[in-house]
């Protein structure tokens, strides 16, 4: 058994899922997110809610991915009114406000949260499988939209709204289109995360987490699915790995947040793509 | 009585708001960087006042030495971290500004001890009495430094030729760096004095709390986002309005409304409602 | 391609980077996760430390059956997301015999579950959650639930003070709101009435509205549940605005912090806890005198929990005689031991059940105020 391993990996599949599903968002449509961790809060609290009343595993995390996404759409319709910063600042108040009614309701578990979660009866390895096909199906859903007429029509809104509305694209349905699936995509990672930890409560999908999410997808390249993918793997087990560096980990971190921003502004997918071409310069 | 005890204590929560968010929305104005390191200057602000009132004893001293070495502080964040990324996307000096407020809060814990700390001798305690309301000296100061700031920057932007520099920056920088306008001379400025408000908020805090804390600044961090967005995004009187409005809402709101919401949600219900009727913020920017 | 190969790459990279691990034989290890960076890292560090002193001290006298004991130390952030991993590692990696908690309760709620289905005895040291015991048999608590601590509270305003009109003022977290539930459960047994019921984030430092509301509600006595971060600016904005009323806190006040904080406001606050500072017991005296020579600063109720729950762990291990994981549980069960922080002995669910000591803050130092010893009132739930 490598239960180490596959419980690092369990962290990794789900840390990508939730990080493409802000790409699309943010990376494919332009629009940019404060408040995604709750999202993954409402589709935790609802699969786990559900399994816990003795429905099945599979059913449950459908459930959390729809009542996600319809909260997508609503949030998104507000975001309709708002851009740019107002829009970040606008979800970062969704996140607040999702964080407000969960402490108050005690249906919800309150401030104590939801312990005792059940299984999902899959085993480990066959929980690793399940979200590590989770994480393929997202990176292939996220490689498919960039490619198809779909990606085009969000890069143009992410480039200039009022260009693209000028070449007659609807606007508005590509972006709750964007948030639809970008909120059900983060619905469903926090359905596999609740079943994961097993625990879940406000704090773990409050504004820090929201922040994490932002910078996996802005540290491995805004837009970019692989430099996500592997930025959000490397930054979810980051301060597991930094654990011998001890009192410096969190400031490690931080200074590793800035540094990247700092000098490669189009994150890891950028840093690399600079690094081949210097050597590619070299060898021609 | 207990109405207008809870509009005095919403003014004051307000004044502390205003004296941070005003320091960002210059910042912003300038800009255009959400700043959110502005909160890790603030806990600095604190720091540096605590740790000189009780070596020198001065606390007046140690408001104006914090203000100045703060200010200068932030003119290095300036020049070192977010003049080379100006011209990127905005989330990028985001995240960067985000990675540097979590490293600045761990190396205040790191230096200065996980507890945080305290003054040896709390000063400004004393009660000052004024139509009815009793507050202590220290509550006073913040409610007079947050409009006093404010009726300055106001004054030295309408009246000196520095401020008509500055506002014509703002306003658009390229003509007024046509009209001879040092921008770079105006955005060392700009940092110095939004620096310095937050150091000022800082120490005020740290006074009102008796302690300042490594965690100090992460309220404010997200909090003074909202308030400059309610203000308007740059403009002055609107952002100290916003804070004190929001200080007011949070004050009854606690008492009021404690059972469907908590603090924070109570004003980003009202950010949401604000944002969804003006999208441009309550106030224009100027 | 050139970008595909980067990625083999960096999985390659990543995969020999997670399987690092070291190994040594002559020792018997004890996993420790706790918070050492981050928001939660100065109760973590007491804990820390607590934890440490009784390592110590067992090893001078002769570690567990002539093994050193070995402190694996992992810091988990007080977030449930790394405390699954970290105890995944501490129980595979690392093969530790037994864990223990210094950490919040999100985390350790997480990591007992991960304990409980590898068969590993887990102990929390200071985590009030209470579900926390009840993810199965390997898992112990030595230090108080919420509801227990507050009942304690009830019968300190209703029966020692005599205090009838009580205002709470509630922490939004595990800790608060199980103490409140304590309070109002046992109030109507000690005649306490709740006038009003006011909450706060963990955030809060200024309190100006609550102490306003408070002061026109003039209550007899105050029962404010809270840290020493949040309760030392509390008490001092309830006394400058003059209110009077006895202000009763907890555990979380615990700590030297709490009265530098609040100054000359903090004399006369009461607090239950489970460190008697002018206990007569050796063990108690030897342990504050030890500690604060080793740390340097004064003890808080984290730091002794963290060597209860440790001197509490490596007892069961010598008793058992062998370092297997189930006869390690069964000798924690049936632990009765005198401890820093009292006599400890557990319930079927793995609770301990003590005595809760009251202390009052008088010349700027906790000292004994009384004792209560209800063993009925006290009793924690057994499922």
């Amino acid at each position: 058994m490598m239960a180490y391993e596959i419980s690092l990996l369990i962290v990794m599949g789900i840390s990508i899922t939730a990080g493409l599903s802000l790409n699309l968002i943010t990376g494919f449509c332009g629009q940019i997110s404060l408040g995604h961790a709750a999202f993954m809060g409402i589709g935790a609290y609802t699969s786990a809610l559900m399994t816990k009343n003795g429905l099945p595993f599979f059913p449950s995390l459908a459930a959390g991915m729809l009542t996600a996404g319809i909260a997508g759409i609503f949030v998104g319709l507000c975001s309709l009114r708002v851009r740019h910063d107002f829009l970040a600042i606008t979800t970062m108040g969704v996140g607040f406000l999702f964080l407000g009614i969960v402490r108050q309701q005690d249906a919800l578990g309150g401030e104590m949260g939801i312990s005792g979660i059940p299984d999902p009866g899959l085993g480990r390895i066959g929980f690793l499988l399940f979200v590590m096909g989770c994480a393929a199906l997202v990176v292939y859903l996220s490689l498919y939209m960039k490619r198809s007429w779909l990606g085009f029509a969000f890069d143009a809104v992410a480039d200039d709204e009022d260009t693209a509305g000028m070449l007659g694209l609807d606007v508005t349905q590509f972006k709750l289109i964007a948030f639809a699936i970008g909120t059900s995509l983060a619905g469903l990672a926090g359905g596999l995360y609740a079943h994961n930890i097993r625990f879940i409560d406000p704090d773990s999908f409050g504004f820090v987490e929201s922040i994490t999410v932002l910078s996996m997808v802005v540290i491995g390249g805004i837009g970019s699915v692989w430099g996500v993918v592997i930025a959000s793997a490397v930054l979810s087990v980051l301060p597991l790995w930094f654990q011998f560096i001890e009192d410096y980990k969190l400031l490690v971190y931080g200074l590793l947040l800035f540094s990247v921003m700092r000098f490669s502004p189009g994150g890891l997918s950028a840093l690399c793509f600079n690094i081949f071409s210097f050597f590619r310069k070299k060898l021609t | 009585m207990l109405f207008v005890e809870l509009l005095v204590q919403g003014l004051l929560q307000g004044s502390i708001y205003g004296l941070i968010a005003v320091g960002l929305t210059l910042v912003y104005g300038l800009l255009r960087i959400l700043h959110v390191a502005h909160a890790g200057l603030f806990t600095l602000g604190g720091y540096i006042c605590v740790i000189l009132t009780n070596q020198t004893g001065s606390f007046l001293l140690a408001v104006l030495a914090s203000m100045l070495l703060v200010g200068i502080t932030g003119m290095l964040i300036y020049r070192i971290c977010y003049q080379p990324i100006l011209d990127q996307p905005p989330f990028v000096p985001l995240i960067a500004s985000i990675g540097l407020f979590i490293a600045m809060e761990e190396l205040f814990r790191i230096f200065f001890g996980a507890y945080g700390l305290s003054f040896t001798e709390l000063p400004l305690q004393e009660p000052l009495p004024f139509l009815q309301v009793s507050l202590k000296q220290a509550e006073w100061l913040t409610m007079l430094m947050s409009v006093g700031f404010v009726a300055i920057l106001a004054f030295l932007a309408n009246r000196t030729k520095l401020g008509l520099a500055w506002k014509a920056t703002v306003t658009d920088p390229e003509i007024a760096s046509s009209f001879g306008v040092d921008i770079i001379q105006v955005r060392y400025l700009n940092f110095f004095i939004g620096s310095s408000l937050a150091a000022a908020s800082g120490c005020m805090m740290a006074v009102l709390n008796n302690l300042v804390e490594p965690t100090m600044g992460s309220v404010p961090s997200y909090k003074m986002l909202a308030i400059i967005v309610l203000g308007g995004l740059g403009n002055v009187r609107g952002t100290l309005i916003a804070a004190i409005l929001l200080g007011i809402i949070e004050s009854y709101g606690t008492i009021y409304l404690d059972d469907l919401l908590d603090r924070d949600s109570i004003a980003f219900v009202f950010l949401i409602i604000a944002l969804m009727i003006r999208p441009q913020g309550l106030f224009q920017r100027t | 391609m050139n970008k595909k190969n980067l990625t083999v790459f960096l999985t390659c990279a990543l995969f020999s980077f997670i399987s690092l691990g070291v190994v040594n034989a002559d020792s018997v290890k004890i996993g420790f996760n706790v918070p050492l960076t981050g928001f939660a890292a100065a109760d973590g560090k007491s804990a820390l430390n607590g934890a440490k002193l009784a390592v110590e001290q067992a090893n001078q006298a002769g570690g567990i059956n002539g093994k050193m004991i070995e402190l694996v130390v992992y810091d988990d952030q007080a977030s449930p997301k790394q405390a699954v991993p970290i105890a995944n590692k501490l129980i595979e990696k690392d093969n530790v015999k037994a864990a223990i908690s210094g950490s919040y309760s999100g985390s350790t709620r997480a990591a007992a579950g991960v304990f409980q289905a590898a068969g590993i005895p887990y102990i929390s040291a200071y985590a009030v959650h209470p579900d926390i015991t009840r993810a199965g048999n390997y898992v112990f608590r030595t230090s108080f639930m919420g509801e227990v601590q507050g009942r304690a509270g009830a019968k300190l305003v209703g029966a020692t003070l005599q205090r009838k009109r009580v205002v709470l003022i509630t922490l939004k977290n595990d800790f608060g709101k199980s103490l409140a539930a304590g309070f109002k459960e046992a109030a109507g047994q000690f005649n306490v009435q709740v006038v009003n019921e006011y909450e706060y984030s963990i955030k809060d430092r200024q309190f100006g509205p609550i102490v306003a509301k408070v002061k026109a509600d003039n209550p007899e006595a105050i029962y404010a549940t809270g840290y020493f971060f949040t309760a030392g600016p509390l008490v001092s904005q309830l006394r400058a605005a003059g209110i009077t009323a006895p202000v009763i806190g907890q555990e979380g006040y615990d700590s030297a912090q709490f009265i530098k904080i609040a100054g000359k406001a903090s004399e006369g606050t009461i607090i239950t806890t489970s460190l008697d500072r002018d206990s007569t017991s050796s063990e108690t005296r030897s342990f504050i005198k030890e500690f604060e020579a080793m740390a340097g600063h004064k003890v808080d109720m984290v730091a002794a929990s963290g060597h209860t729950a440790m001197k509490v762990l490596v007892a069961a291990m010598k008793k058992a005689g062998t370092t297997n994981p189930a006869a390690i549980r069964d000798a924690i069960a049936e632990t009765s031991l005198v401890a820093s922080t009292g006599t400890i002995s557990f319930n079927s669910l793995g609770e301990v059940q003590k005595n809760v000591q009251v202390q009052v803050v008088r010349g700027g130092n906790f000292h004994y105020h009384s004792e209560i010893r209800d063993q009925t009132l006290l009793a924690p739930p057994t499922r």
